[in-house]
């Protein structure tokens, strides 16, 4: 077999050889931080801007510590308890959960809207058109109207999402073979088995990837609610760490957010597998 | 439904009382029979859709026709001819511009458990396994979601399941076939496991769109032989779309043919052959040249170039085609 150029088409590496390339980006980039960190260092060894391994570890540090002075003999789990990292994730996390299990409805409506021609006549060009208003732009509506707690994050990260997944999960719904549902109502189905039975079944694995690919929206949208104007939250604290110059505290932060979203992610693609080993085929 | 009363009944009361009023009463009760007697009641229907500027085109153009119960009738014809068209408005899924239809004694007006469907594409429901697949109809049928609650739920999904076996392996699957989903299955098993899960609902009438078009040549002679043996078993109401000649003339007892007289948006398709055969079908090996004629014939209807109405007896021997061609002015005999 004659061997191809890596930039043909139909050229596959091996698998070592895969793994190792989808490791390479990761380390150019912590190979260029650690080169620019050491570069600056060398200048100013006070430099915060690109902190070396020795601050970051400190900034990490001092972000498991808050106004809580642990004993000597606390343990980690105890001492991550009362961090702020901890406090921070748990009032996001909150918020951003509550806001997950609000879209639940919405999808449900957007089968409806799908699947009954009345309820789509009735919703589909408002949510048409409610898409295409910028979310963003609500925000001052919305700490009016919820005060600046948290529900005026919630309901940004709802507003901001929900016409988006509305319209996908329609789509979604009317793209379901019309020979199914037929098929479905001479089993005898009823409206309620053709939207929940057949329908939803159907699309639940599309509507999980729909809500995996806006994960990052709604972090997004929780991240501007919260830098704005919030007294908890980890885009609170990268706000007013930004005041500080503290990039030791920020980019464990940023890691931080990543890595969670990363798992959220990697579960719900684990969960979808599970469930539907017929979506994957 | 199907009237108490025998014709010879109804003949002896006629002898005994031999009013007036009863011979109206008789008379009513003979022609609720004859209806009952017909599995599938097509009425001058017509169907057209809107194009641009208000222009309509025509798909079915006066259509009636009368399918009784049992009988195996092959829709054939060219693509765009409206034979799918003519299936989905028996299911219910459209609805005629003109003329209505009933089928089993009611008109339709929806889709409903009224029918079996077989389409040729996404026939199972991909989310379910073949058994899944076999129990949905018989259990959704029996409970609706919050009678699966009922402790009887258990005892009739026992019964249904041993039933969904029994159709599984009559239709040429084995039982480990149950727990696969339809991705893992070819599209001849996929198609045998649509019949069963129709056939599971036991229902009379049976149609089936272009059923068996996606298969290759062996799967689908096998399948077509497993439909008749099914058919002559239990004999349900069949209406067979194909545009495969070869396969109408072996399955059906009957062949309809739809086209058009000219390709003008305005003009729809007829029935341009309507053609009883025996219930054995006609195969090649069986009846040779006589075969090749009807071959032949059939599609030149489907062609529009004439029409004829057929009796053919399926002893081989005899074959009557009263007044088919010279019927130029397109007038059924």
């Amino acid at each position: 077999m004659t061997n191809l150029s890596p930039f043909d088409i139909q050229a596959r590496p091996n698998r070592l050889l895969a793994q190792a390339l989808s490791c390479l980006l990761f380390v150019v980039c912590i190979g260029l931080y650690m080169h620019t960190s050491i570069a600056r260092h060398r200048e100013n060894p006070e430099d915060r801007v690109v902190p070396n391994g020795h601050q970051l570890v400190a900034g990490i540090r001092s972000a498991e510590e808050d106004d809580y002075i642990a004993p000597d003999n606390a343990s980690t789990w105890e001492r991550l308890r009362h961090s702020m990292i901890w406090k921070d994730t748990a009032s996001s996390g909150g918020r951003f959960f509550i806001s997950l299990a609000l879209l639940i409805p919405f999808v449900v409506l957007a089968v409806h809207i799908g699947l009954f021609p009345w309820f789509g006549a009735g919703f589909l060009r408002f949510f048409l058109f409610f898409d295409k208003i910028v979310a963003l732009s609500l925000l001052p509506i919305l700490f009016i109207a919820f005060g600046i707690d948290q529900w005026s994050k919630i309901a940004l990260i709802v507003i901001g999402v929900a016409p988006t997944m509305i319209l996908d999960v329609t789509q979604m719904v009317k793209a379901v073979p019309q020979e199914q549902i037929v098929k479905a109502f001479t089993l005898d189905a009823n409206n309620f088995d053709v939207a929940y039975r057949v329908v939803f079944r159907q699309v639940l694995p599309q509507v999980i990837n729909s809500l995996r690919l806006n994960l990052k929206p709604m972090m997004l949208f929780l991240f501007a609610g919260e830098m704005i104007a919030a007294s908890d939250g980890l885009a609170y604290r990268i706000a007013i760490m930004r005041r500080h110059m503290g990039m030791d505290v920020i980019l464990p932060y940023v890691l931080w957010v990543a890595l969670l979203l990363f798992l959220i992610d990697f579960s719900l693609r684990v969960i979808n597998r599970r469930l539907h080993p017929w979506f994957q085929a | 439904m199907v009237s108490g009363m025998s014709t010879p009944e109804m003949t002896a009361g006629l002898h005994l009382i031999g009013g007036q009023a009863t011979r109206a009463a008789v008379g009513a009760e003979e022609q609720a029979h004859a209806q009952a007697a017909k599995s599938i009641s097509i009425e001058d229907v017509s169907v057209s859709y809107a194009l641009e500027r208000s222009a309509r085109r025509c798909v079915l153009e006066n259509v009636s026709l009368e399918i009784e119960e049992g009988e195996f009738v092959v829709l054939l014809g060219e693509t765009g001819c409206g034979k799918s068209t003519l299936l989905r408005m028996l299911l219910g899924q459209e609805r005629p511009t003109a003329g209505q239809i009933s089928v089993a004694g009611s008109r339709v007006e929806r889709v409903d458990a009224r029918s079996g469907y077989v389409p040729q594409r996404y026939s199972l429901f991909p989310d379910r396994t073949v058994l899944d697949n076999l129990m949905m109809g018989p259990l959704t049928s029996q409970f609706h979601i919050l009678g699966r609650m009922r402790p009887s739920y258990w005892a009739a999904r026992h019964a249904v399941r041993v039933e969904a076996f029994r159709q599984l392996t009559h239709m040429g699957l084995q039982a480990s076939d149950a727990g696969k989903y339809p991705y893992q299955l070819s599209g001849g098993m996929q198609q045998r496991v649509a019949i069963a899960q129709a056939l599971m609902m036991k229902n009379r009438v049976l149609l089936m769109d272009e059923a068996f078009s996606a298969l290759d040549p062996a799967t689908r002679s096998s399948l077509q032989r497993l439909l008749r043996s099914v058919w002559s078993e239990t004999r349900p109401t069949v209406v067979f779309v194909t545009h495969n000649t070869a396969e109408a003339l072996f399955l059906g007892t009957r062949l309809i043919v739809l086209a058009r007289e000219s390709k003008d948006d305005a003009c729809g398709s007829r029935v341009a052959l309507d053609m009883k055969l025996a219930d054995g079908g006609m195969t090649l090996r069986s009846h040779g040249q006589q075969f090749l004629d009807l071959v032949e014939h059939v599609e030149a209807a489907s062609c529009g170039q004439r029409r004829a109405a057929l009796d053919v007896c399926n002893n081989g021997s005899s074959v009557t085609r009263p007044a088919s061609e010279s019927a130029e002015d397109g007038e059924l005999p």
